[in-house]
């Protein structure tokens, strides 16, 4: 990991069009700023990794049949009952 | 017209104006871009999401409002303007559904809702800025995982 010192309103340029800016610094939150293109997705670490682990287990589904199919139906059809 | 095969329904054939390409990427998957919606071979309120480069990928899908009749997907108005919409209501919100073995812990990720573009073939994995628990929201109730 490349490690960099920055103090407030310095920056940082990643590539051709990734910056990040320190906006703030108060005790021991930073606030970055981050100027990207809108085709590259930008998060906080701890969502894209919820986000990335769910992609990954639902790709692993055991797979919807039958059973999960009536389900859902009923669940559509105003349950209450499962 | 792209043929591919695909573990789940054998060889597909379907014609290139059906594909939805992905803008911005999916967590987990990189370099996929190419999907089609697919409805469920045995009826139901889901749908199946398969890759065209990955024969195994397929993700079920349903829409949120089944479950979480409050549900409203936050776009911003750049992630709304790259896929070419004007309003989210031009387009849908489908949300990836998790299916373990037992059918009832069926899980829902509403922290990252696909937002669909029907006019320009574009969908995005709309990352909402909330709690990480979110992507694993039980569809039948209980605490998320």
């Amino acid at each position: 990991m490349l490690v960099l010192t920055r103090g407030r309103d310095e920056s940082i340029v990643i590539g051709d069009g990734i910056e990040i800016t320190v906006v703030e610094i108060k005790g021991d939150k930073v606030r970055l700023g981050i100027t990207a293109p809108a085709s590259v997705p930008v998060h906080r670490k701890e969502i894209w990794l919820a986000i990335r682990d769910a992609n990954v287990a639902a790709a692993g589904s055991a797979g919807i049949d039958a059973a999960a199919a009536e389900l859902l139906k009923k669940k559509k059809e105003g349950g209450g009952k499962s | 017209m792209t043929v591919f095969e695909t573990r789940r329904f054998g060889t597909l054939s379907i014609p290139d104006v059906d594909f939805y390409t992905f803008a911005g990427g999916l967590p987990g998957f990189p370099g996929l871009s190419r999907f089609v919606l697919l409805p469920n071979p045995g009826g139901g309120p889901f749908q199946w999401l398969q890759s065209a480069e990955r024969p195994e990928l397929a993700f079920a899908v349903c829409d949120p409002l089944l479950f979480a009749p409050d549900y409203r997907a936050e776009v911003r108005s750049e992630d709304l303007a790259d896929l070419g919409l004007s309003k989210l209501e031009e387009g849908f919100v489908l949300v990836i559904l998790t299916v373990p073995a037992d059918p009832k812990k069926m899980t829902a990720n509403l922290l990252g809702p696909l937002v669909f573009s029907p006019g320009t073939m574009k969908v995005r994995q709309v990352v909402q800025g909330k709690s990480p628990s979110l992507a694993r929201v039980p569809v039948f109730g209980g605490a998320p995982c």
